[in-house]
């Protein structure tokens, strides 16, 4: 099994490693603007540790964390997330920096931000969102490790788009604690890393219990291995050529270990529209304290009422956190609460009883996105619905916190085609067995090697 | 009339509602603060589990039909004292509901028990509006009642028997008490926000229902609305800012998920009105003297409990009174040894002086001892007292209460006992008047 992780730590690292890791980051950044924070002090505190990041909306005391997000611009939060604090005392990582990002976690493809991260394989194209900056840089750096965020996908395409193994842990594995939230209910922080083996290793770092998020309270995860993978028939009728194609060739490989089943699902299918009306709903309250007075962006002109006050802060939230802001509110209006929130809430249960029947027979496995990588160019001309569809084979496990990994499993004009695999709640750990197991013969390509020893 | 509270209650709790932050008074603003009772992004809350046991204890206590899972709910206003611009508190699946509070003659049913975090404090000076998050976070309950309440006697009736329930389930009473207060005396329903003090409460009341008697005889439309309370003027007046029909955009708060309270231990009630009814019951004494003295003293409570097989229920309760009266202040358990001297002299059937009552108050050791004298000899000591003092009898044919004149004077001079001397005053005076 691949590890860079152990071929790092076990190895001399040459004098000023760091320093120049560093340097070549600030170099490469003004390209692919993968980071958004830089500790460069990182070769004064470092023992040999292997780097890694955190997104932009993980909470590192005293480093600019914004979330992606104009209204957060020089905030330093005065704590650690739990998983900043849990690498950090791990004792085999230094924090390196944090990653580019949509704003507040809202995008399938990094755009929602002032400067978008670009993807590593081709700079024309999409990171994929909204954990953007989080898989170009582990798809650049060598030796280093990502730990990310997914609502409803933002570890799936992401990672999928540049190559890399993102996973996205079961709801409840890993603290939320210094996660700026999104969709409390969905958040999930995961790990985006080189190898099913990295992941792995990132995960047991950070998972476990914590005092300072009730919903982290699972602390047993299962290894029980399937023979079986389900491909869903609906969700497959949105894949697109070519990645429908390159994935019956995947099928057929897989064929040879795996029995494969095709079945019907009328109500996986119709996750995403009670999706996104819970993470909006749930958005909507939690960026009602940015407004303009507390922390991040400070506005000169106090002497205003506060409404007044409150609403031209809140300006400077960008359109597709407006727009979520506002459907949000809608959903969440007495006159339409039962109609929207409270039948999504329904759908959602509906959707994981379904999904919990499949997954107790076998893995489920699709592509991680139903199109092929788009242009920057192309993606900015998809309307907000058009773009809410990208999310169709990632949105149903994020919805119902099922555990689930991407992995590459083949290349097609020279970019990365990704695939997705999700098993039942608590059962994470099969998961990297079952990547682990394709990257015997399955090699990865990468344009860069940043940190190369 | 019809009038309905919701009363907001701080929970007895060493730390805050979701955060391990210092429930005990600060003298600086903004000392005990956190990343989580400040709302910084990133911040959880997590539940303080005291809270919900105290919170339980006082659903327990209003008859609630006590919910076996209980969450939370995010209410989401816009105001610069709340940092979350949500507040957590409860809806449906709040930790009471359906209750009731009993007065003497009916009961108050009580819609519903919430736990909810309380805001910061905005305080303004001069120009600038300061915020000290010292209170964000404070645990409170929210009692809300049927609009059961019929006149200003209920309404007290009901304030004063909220307070001793809460007294005995360890809530510091000495906090002011929040209220809104809904009040009708037509169709309209008035209601009037963030009153502070039961005085206030009652004058707020007052006010209403004076302002809107009037509007209805001249026949002015009631305006539906909310009002706020003027403490320094002691008027309801009109808020400048309506909420827009109070949109607060409820949603489940998924950061804490839903707790199963059903194994949860909590304190069980004193209905003092009850306990006084048991204790006064073939004793002679009222139930109301009982409820009076042990309403929020449960030192006193407690004592009666002790003495009760000891002494009579009167010379306790007297004892106690007599204590009371002459130390200025409450009984408490410290006490013990004073009180029962006096309660034993009462017991004895000694009459207990100012000048005892005191000199017990300071530690000493009283002994009365009566005179040995016969009704006769009293009587003459009277008769001779009056014919010393010719204006007395007319003096007394004016006003009885001169006997007590010569009560004092002849039974302590003479060490006598003033029941003694009030029989023989009687009969004297009869006689020659």
């Amino acid at each position: 099994m691949k590890s860079y992780i152990k071929e790092f730590l076990e190895v001399e690292k040459p004098k000023d490693y760091y320093g120049s890791l560093v340097a070549e980051i600030e170099e490469k950044n003004r390209e692919q603007h993968f980071i958004t924070t830089l500790n460069s002090n990182i070769a004064s505190e470092d023992k040999g540790r292997l780097p890694f990041t955190v997104k932009a909306n993980i909470c590192v005391k005293g480093f600019e964390t914004t979330a992606g997000s104009k209204m957060l611009k020089g905030y330093l939060p005065p704590f650690d997330a739990t998983v900043v604090e849990r690498m950090r005392s791990s004792g085999n990582f230094s924090f390196l920096g944090e990653t580019n990002m949509d704003e507040f976690g809202f995008g399938t493809f990094g755009l929602n931000t002032e400067i978008p991260a670009r993807n590593a394989f081709n700079s024309n194209y999409v990171a994929g969102g909204s954990s953007a900056g989080a898989a170009v840089a582990t798809a650049m750096l060598k030796y280093h490790i990502a730990i990310a965020e997914s609502t409803g996908g933002s570890i799936s395409t992401p990672a999928a788009l540049n190559g890399v193994v993102g996973f996205t842990p079961t709801y409840g594995t890993v603290s939320r604690y210094g996660l700026i939230d999104y969709a409390n209910s969905l958040d999930k922080i995961g790990v985006i890393a080189r190898s099913a083996a990295d992941a792995r290793i990132g995960f047991d770092a950070i998972k476990g219990r914590d005092a300072y998020d009730t919903t982290c309270s699972i602390e047993k995860i299962g290894n029980s291995g399937k023979k079986k993978l389900f491909i869903i028939k609906e969700l497959m009728d949105k894949a697109e050529k070519p990645v429908s194609s390159s994935f019956e060739k995947l099928l057929d490989r897989l064929g040879e270990r795996y029995e494969i089943e095709e079945i019907e699902s009328g109500i996986i299918e119709k996750a995403i529209a009670p999706y996104y009306i819970i993470a909006m709903a749930e958005a909507s309250t939690n960026l009602a304290k940015y407004n303009g007075y507390k922390y991040g962006m400070q506005y000169g002109e106090t002497n205003k009422r506060y409404n007044n006050f409150f609403t031209e802060a809140r300006g400077d939230f960008g359109s597709e956190a407006k727009r979520r802001i506002i459907l949000g509110t809608f959903i969440r209006s007495e006159s339409v609460r039962d109609r929207y929130y409270a039948k999504a809430t329904q759908v959602r249960s509906m959707v994981i009883k379904e999904m919990q029947k499949i997954l107790k027979e076998g893995f489920i496995i699709s592509p991680a996105l139903p199109i092929f990588t788009p242009k920057i160019e192309d993606a900015v001309k998809l309307t907000p619905t058009q773009n809410y569809a990208m999310d169709v084979f990632t949105v149903p496990p994020n919805f119902g916190g099922f555990p689930h990994i991407t992995f590459p499993y083949d290349y097609y004009d020279g970019m990365p085609l990704g695939a997705q695999l999700v098993t039942e709640h608590a059962n994470d750990y099969a998961l990297f067995d079952f990547v682990s197991g394709w990257e015997e013969s399955f090699d990865y390509r990468f344009k860069y090697n940043l940190g190369e020893l | 009339m019809k009038i309905g509270l919701e009363v907001h209650v701080a929970l007895p709790t060493k730390s805050k509602l979701f955060c391990s932050c210092s429930m005990e008074e600060s003298e600086y603003p903004n000392l005990n603060i956190c990343p989580i009772c400040m709302g910084f992004p990133g911040s959880k809350p997590m539940l303080n589990e005291t809270a919900v046991k105290s919170a339980l204890g006082i659903a327990n206590a209003l008859h609630c039909d006590v919910n076996r899972k209980i969450s939370f709910v995010r209410k989401v206003y816009f105001y610069p004292d709340l940092p979350k611009c949500y507040q957590i508190t409860q809806m449906d699946d709040s930790i009471g509901r359906e209750g009731y509070l009993e007065l003497e003659n009916k009961k108050i049913r009580i819609r519903r028990v919430q736990i909810e975090e309380d805001p910061a404090q905005i305080v303004r000076q001069g120009m600038l509006t300061l915020l000290d998050f010292n209170r964000s976070g404070t645990p409170l309950v929210e009692i809300v009642t049927e609009p059961d309440i019929n006149t200003e006697e209920e309404l007290r009736e009901f304030i004063a028997n909220l307070r001793s329930i809460l007294y005995y389930l360890g809530v510091d009473i000495n906090r002011e008490m929040k209220a809104d207060l809904n009040i009708s005396l037509a169709e309209t329903r008035v209601e009037v926000k963030n009153v502070t003090g039961i005085k206030s409460l009652i004058e707020a009341t007052r006010f209403e229902v004076e302002r809107q008697s009037e509007a209805i005889k001249n026949n002015e439309k009631i305006e539906r609305e909310t009002r706020g309370y003027n403490e320094k003027s002691r008027v309801t007046e009109s808020m400048r800012e309506k909420e827009t029909d109070e949109e607060y955009g409820y949603i489940y708060e998924s950061d804490l998920g839903t707790f199963d309270i059903s194994e949860m231990e909590y304190v069980e009630p004193v209905y003092i009105t009850n306990v006084s009814d048991e204790l006064a019951r073939g004793s002679g004494v009222n139930p109301k003297t009982i409820k009076e003295i042990t309403m929020l003293n449960r030192d006193a409570l407690a004592m009666i409990y002790k003495f009760k097989e000891k002494y009579s229920m009167k010379s306790i309760l007297h004892g106690i009174q007599r204590f009371e009266k002459y130390s200025n202040k409450s009984m408490k358990t410290e006490d013990a040894v004073k009180i029962e001297r006096i309660i034993r002299l009462v017991d004895e059937g000694k009459d207990i002086s100012r000048e005892a009552a005191e000199k017990i108050i300071a530690g000493e050791e009283v002994n009365i001892q009566y005179s040995n004298v016969t009704k006769m000899e009293i009587e003459a000591l009277i008769e001779k007292f009056v014919a010393e003092n010719p204006g007395i009898l007319e003096e007394y044919k004016r006003n009885k209460k001169t006997i007590n004149l010569i009560i004092k004077e002849i039974s302590y001079k003479n060490n006598m006992h003033p029941k003694d001397v009030s029989d023989a005053a009687n009969a004297v005076l009869n006689r020659i008047s």
